[in-house]
């Protein structure tokens, strides 16, 4: 058997590679064309070309409160909601097909997995040290896995464009319609001679744009420092934060008879550092919540502008950019509580000295 | 404050199923993903450990091996040189015998030789004696029939001679 001879370019033969350019080209022109800012200039240039409908995308109406599109036993259920069970439905999917055969030499599948989960936990060897990593790789592994298939789910189509439309009727409603009817999440429709407020939601949208969600993760990052931190040097950890020791010291020598006043002041200082040391904390929770969402949620506002601006063919590199921001974010999410899980079980003494 | 939290979309049901939701997932994960890949890392690393002991010990027995079949090819080598210098010397030994006992022979053959060298002349002479006798008696016969001087007597003997030896180159 003889091999057919290839000729061509990518895997096409010339004429082929040459059509697929063509038409890429032209899908290219015309989404740009059909754009906010090809029309514009359209228009300038006194050409009046009318695209169909379908072609025509409108103006994106962010806004950052994930709409709720229905309750179960009293639990809200937002489409963010629904997007992070897709994620962890996938993952859970995945891993237990991988792992429920796994071989000592693997196929291709578990080679990607083992390869991925080895190299967070090489990261957790690196920073954490041996002894450590195994301790805190399932959180950190987690925390990755989970935020960026958040972040690259969200990036697939149907995300934030299938809707979901409820009808409720106005006699209902009880909480006063801001003004403005076509705005953001609702319409008011007459259907039957009854006024119904027509909400239009995302069915699914990319968890991590939910400030819920960061947050949930931001708050367990808290926790478990909190948790590693006090497992391993128990008071020690605590003492970082609520330092009175040296206060109460100096008082009771001043009760003594010996007047201490450097040491009452320094002990007074060492616990104004601790409040600000359980502040700083508390702020982590926020900065990590902000920087994810804020990213996240940025990115996907970016998505739709470029959608709604040079739509087609010009906005695949901004997908590109996102895939890159997810990774980033996942990567600094988990990079950052593996680093302050490990300033937590290290001796703060020790550290200082 | 909590205007900007709603505004934000901040919501404490979602919170808190988004909490248990993460931790349910942790928990999935540590015994569908975490615990297997972990315990195949460890089998894989004890495998990858085991195996390179196994080829430590493998290159030190070989290395055993070799040394060994060196000492014995050294072993070997001297044996076979001692062997050598053994024959080389039992050669020696044995030439040294063959030696004297060519010798030996060899004396004796000239001893023998000797002997009847010896004996033959030994013969020789008493044969001669004999017959110088034997002519001594002729010529004293002749001497006898006839009155013989003093040169008859001398010519006698001298024909006596003569003729004894004509006789002898006549007889052998």
């Amino acid at each position: 058997m003889t091999q057919p001879k290839r000729r061509g370019c990518l895997g096409c033969s010339f004429p082929v590679l040459v059509i697929i350019i063509i038409v890429f080209l032209a899908l290219g022109i015309f989404g740009f064309l059909s754009g906010a800012i090809g029309q514009e200039l359209l228009q300038k240039y006194g050409v009046d070309i009318k695209f169909p409908d379908w072609m025509v995308i409108g103006q994106p109406e962010p806004h950052l409160p994930a709409p709720v599109l229905f309750n179960v036993f009293g639990i809200p259920i937002t489409n963010t909601l629904i997007a992070s069970w897709i994620t962890v439905v996938l993952l859970v999917v995945i891993s237990y097909v991988v792992t429920r055969r796994m071989k000592i030499i693997p196929g291709r599948l578990q080679t990607l997995f083992e390869s991925f989960l080895g190299w967070i936990f090489d990261l957790c060897k690196s920073i954490a040290g041996d002894k450590n990593a195994r301790r805190f790789f399932p959180i950190i592994a987690t925390i990755f896995l989970y935020v960026l298939l958040n972040a690259w789910l969200s990036l697939i189509p149907g995300y934030g464009s299938i809707e979901y439309t409820e009808y409720e009727p106005v006699a209902t409603h009880t909480e006063e319609l801001p003004a403005g009817g076509h705005e953001g999440e609702y319409t008011i429709v007459t259907k039957d001679g009854v006024d119904y407020i027509e909400h239009r939601h995302e069915l699914i949208r990319g968890a991590n744009t939910d400030v819920n969600t960061p947050l949930a993760i931001a708050i367990i990052s808290f926790v478990v420092v909190a948790y590693f931190g006090l497992t391993s040097l128990g008071m020690g950890w605590l003492r970082q934060y609520f330092n009175f020791g040296p206060l109460f010291r100096s008082l009771g020598q001043t009760f003594k008879g010996k007047l201490n006043v450097m040491g009452i002041f320094s002990g007074a200082i060492d616990i104004f550092v601790g409040f600000l040391e359980l502040l700083s904390r508390f702020i982590t929770i926020i900065s990590f919540t902000f920087r994810l969402f804020g990213n996240m949620t940025a990115g996907e506002i970016l998505l739709l502008i470029t959608a709604f601006l040079v739509p087609w063919v010009l906005a695949i590199p901004f997908y590109g950019l996102e895939i890159l921001i997810g990774f980033v974010q996942a990567f600094i999410f988990s990079g950052l509580t593996l680093v302050f899980i490990t300033m937590a079980v290290t001796p703060h003494e020790a550290e200082a000295h | 404050m909590g205007d900007l939290l709603t505004e934000l979309g901040v919501n404490g049901g979602v919170l808190i199923t988004q909490l248990v939701t993460f931790i349910i997932l942790l928990v999935i994960l540590r015994f569908v993903a975490y615990k297997p890949l972990m315990r195949m890392l460890d089998e894989r690393s004890k495998r990858v450990k085991e195996s390179m002991e196994q080829a430590e010990s493998v290159k030190e027995q070989s290395a055993h091996a070799e040394e060994e079949v060196k000492k014995q090819l050294v072993e070997a080598s001297r044996e076979g040189q001692e062997r050598i210098a053994r024959a080389v010397k039992a050669g020696e030994e044995m030439k040294q015998k063959a030696q004297e006992e060519a010798r030996h022979e060899a004396e004796a053959l000239i001893e023998r030789a000797r002997g009847e060298i010896q004996r033959e002349r030994d013969e020789a002479i008493g044969e001669v004696r004999r017959e110088f006798a034997d002519l001594t008696v002729l010529a004293a016969g002749k001497v006898i029939e006839r009155t013989l001087d003093k040169e008859k007597h001398r010519e006698l003997i001298d024909k006596v001679l003569e003729e004894s030896s004509t006789e002898k180159k006549e007889q052998p």
